[in-house]
């Protein structure tokens, strides 16, 4: 077993202990992660930081609702089969015409099927040892993609189209994988079955205090604590789509450009409001609760 | 012995199986378990699939390792205070720490600590400050000296190190202990069971300095006592806020489309021939049936009243999600040649015309199906088979608690002709599981 060492963050990362523990337990086990979460928790993070970190090869599948295992495995070009068998005919005529110029097929041979495979990023990383393969946002692939891959996920085996290789890993060498999801609709169980699974809890100040430093290490602590402060209370509104770590990240490096007065006072303004709420309504709704008393708001943001 | 964890995991309504031991065994020899604390840490990534599993994971494990089983509602905390095993383990505690003098509530964060605490929790305490910045550094230091080059090592050595046994002997122990609690037999033998290995990996490593409750233990126990999440979400409680999420996202499993593409031979061949014999390859999306929804929602009557907010929400919900396939149409208590498209029922449409849609539409039903015995007449009755015998796949969702569906004699009626469903999370996901099946065949 190669990279199964326990692997707790970066100078950049805060990686929450148990997100942690489960990453190293999946790795150990040479099983897939899967992660789900409330959107914007560093889900898909994790995946990045580590291969950064650690200096692996990172393999990114970004799922849609048109993905297919073929994107994702690999494909088998049909188009340019079609064009170099199409090139041979040609080439044929102009020779029997006399013509010295021939079209080149680019050094692929039809005769080798091989040669039409467009490996995708499983492909990819099932061949290159100890990378790590991230899938992300699986939830919004269509509903029988999951159940396509676990025949790959459970026996870490591909079988390309029509040229019919196969590309096998080992335990030892398999790549880390790592799948997020945000819940938009429920997985197989089957497909659960083969995963260790992590739910990514919203972090509490603390933690979020420490994510904040590794962001923005010179920002003021009170600047820090009052968008916390606010951050926190919009949260606690019951807003239809309440802001999470990557807002208040976007919100404070906006605050970075002004001294700390300043960006105190804009802060208790809610300037730049536009980085957390996200939604119409949630703006209404913000404005009826904070202009409402805005004197005391402030009062209460801006104290520590 | 062995095998009946995945039975008891069961209980609680999680997904175990043998899969999960033969896992479990795996985890165990590649070193994963070490402490008791460890084996909640891999059950869990094993056996949790989504949030709501969390609750009853922790009681099924309390109730399979600790013999503590918490009753409806009780708090997990309580539920160890008037366990056995909480009892005997305060015994020993005192006795390895008389100096310990909190009282019994902070004891039962200790002992969840105890039970927590994992080897990840003993390395990074290890590895920490936590040691030299202790409370108690003339006890510790001592200890210190003691520890050998390997420090780390050498402390899961002195807890209980589970890694050179097997599966078996572990469960087997942890067993014994929940027996012993049982029998009340316990004599002048250690609670722990024998060998003088505790389950709990920590009374010896306690001792020498240990303390969970820094930045490791201490967090689990605060987050197994103190988050919501840990405890279970009931399932077929009526649809509210919180779980319509759940509901929608079984709905959402009727989706069946794909989007792969495929050669287009025909075509190919065609334009190959306009082309002058060279043949470029043209391709075509697969198309499948998509899914289709028609909504019929009671939304008149007394008797429905209490559930519109629910219905709502529902609807609201169910509306983003099938913005585009999505028909609605209103009725009030039942209906007899017309429904309506909108909500004050205004605008009329036949019977008929409403039959004329695909019938690949999943139909949900939403209403109460009480209502006097006379309005729902043979006309009605007519109505609602014509609907059922044209959409194979419809359900009937009932706001009303399942136990009272059998004393109303216009629901019982309706029931003979849809399958019904209580209006629960539940009953929803049993719904779409039921129109899958008939997909299907």
């Amino acid at each position: 077993m190669a990279k199964t060492q326990h692997w707790t963050g970066s100078k950049k990362y805060v990686c929450d202990p148990n997100l942690a523990q489960s990453f190293h337990m999946a790795r150990v086990l040479g099983m897939p992660l899967l992660i789900e979460g409330e959107p914007g928790t560093g889900k898909t993070e994790l995946a990045i930081q580590y291969a950064t970190d650690q200096k692996l090869d990172m393999f990114t599948y970004p799922v849609g609702s048109k993905s297919n295992v073929e994107q994702f495995v690999a494909k088998f070009d049909h188009v340019k089969y079609l064009r170099d068998s199409q090139i041979e005919v040609l080439n044929t005529q102009r020779d029997e015409k006399g013509l010295d110029s021939k079209l080149s097929t680019g050094g692929r041979s039809t005769e080798k099927l091989g040669d039409y495979i467009i490996k995708g990023p499983a492909a990819q990383a099932f061949s290159s040892p100890n990378s790590v393969l991230l899938i992300d946002e699986i939830d919004k692939a269509p509903r029988e993609f999951p159940n396509d891959l676990l025949y790959a996920l459970s026996h870490r085996k591909f079988i390309m189209p029509e040229s019919g290789d196969v590309i096998e890993v080992s335990e030892e060498n398999m790549p880390a994988i790592i799948i997020t999801s945000n819940r938009e609709q429920e997985l197989p169980t089957a497909f659960k079955g083969r995963c260790i699974y992590h739910y990514i809890h919203f972090p509490e100040q603390d933690t979020m205090r420490e994510i904040i430093l590794k962001h923005h290490p010179k920002m003021e602590k009170q600047v820090t604590q009052a968008a916390m402060n606010i951050f926190y209370h919009l949260r606690d509104l019951g807003l239809e789509r309440a802001p999470t770590t990557r807002e208040i990240l976007n919100w404070l490096k906006y605050m970075k450009q002004f001294a700390t007065k300043e960006a105190l006072a804009k802060m208790g303004d809610l300037d730049g409001i536009g980085a957390l709420i996200k939604t119409q309504t949630d703006l209404e709704k913000i404005q009826r609760h904070i202009l409402r008393n805005p004197e005391d708001f402030k009062k209460r943001s801006l104290s520590n | 012995m062995l095998a009946s964890l995945p039975e008891k995991f069961r209980e609680y309504g999680l997904p175990a199986d043998v899969r999960t031991l033969l896992l479990l065994r795996k985890s165990m020899d590649r070193g994963l378990i070490k402490t008791l604390g460890d084996v909640y840490l891999v059950l869990k990534g094993i056996v949790v699939k989504e949030p709501r599993h969390m609750g009853p994971y922790t009681q099924a494990y309390y109730d399979y390792f600790l013999n503590i089983k918490l009753k409806p509602g009780e708090s997990l905390e309580s539920a160890i205070l008037r366990s056995e095993t909480f009892k005997k383990w305060v015994e020993d505690y005192k006795k390895d720490n008389p100096e310990d003098e909190r009282d019994l509530l902070d004891l039962v964060e200790e002992f969840i600590n105890h039970v927590h605490l994992t080897s990840y929790d003993i390395k990074e305490i290890l590895n920490g400050k936590d040691i030299i910045d202790g409370d108690d550094p003339n006890k510790e230091d001592k200890d210190w000296d003691d520890l050998s080059s390997t420090p780390e090592r050498k402390n899961i050595d002195r807890m209980a190190d589970y890694s050179e046994m097997d599966l078996e002997e572990l469960l087997e122990r942890m067993k014994q202990i929940a027996e012993k609690q049982k029998g009340k037999h316990s004599g002048g033998d250690r609670w722990i069971g024998t060998g003088g290995v505790s389950p709990f990996g920590h009374s010896g490593a306690a001792k020498g300095g240990i303390r969970t409750g820094g930045k490791g233990g201490g967090k689990m126990a605060r987050q197994v006592m103190g988050n919501g999440n840990f405890y279970p979400v009931d399932r077929d409680s009526i649809i509210n806020d919180n779980n319509v999420d759940a509901a929608l996202a079984s709905l959402k499993g009727i989706v069946e489309e794909t989007a792969q593409t495929k050669l287009d031979v025909d075509k190919t061949i065609k334009n190959g021939l306009k082309q002058g014999g060279i043949f470029l390859p043209e391709m075509e999306d697969i198309k499948d049936k998509k899914l289709q929804v028609i909504l019929l929602i009671d939304n008149g009557g007394f008797s429905m009243m209490p559930y519109v907010r629910m219905v709502q929400d529902l609807f609201k919900k169910m509306k983003t999600r099938f913005a585009h396939d999505m028909k609605v149409y209103y009725f009030h208590n039942t209906i007899y040649s017309y429904v309506y498209t909108d909500a004050p029922r205004t605008k009329k449409v036949t019977i008929d015309k409403l039959l004329t849609n695909d019938p690949n539409y999943r139909v949900f039903i939403i209403g109460d199906a009480s209502m006097a015995p006379y309005e729902l007449n043979q006309d009605s009755v007519i109505n609602w088979g014509r609907i059922a015998e044209k959409f194979k796949k419809a359900a009937w969702l009932n706001p009303e608690p399942q136990k009272y569906w059998h004393y109303t004699m216009t629901t019982q009626a309706l029931g003979r002709i849809f399958p019904m469903y209580p209006l629960t999370p539940r009953g929803i996901e049993k719904s779409v599981q039921e129109m899958n099946k008939k997909m299907d065949k």
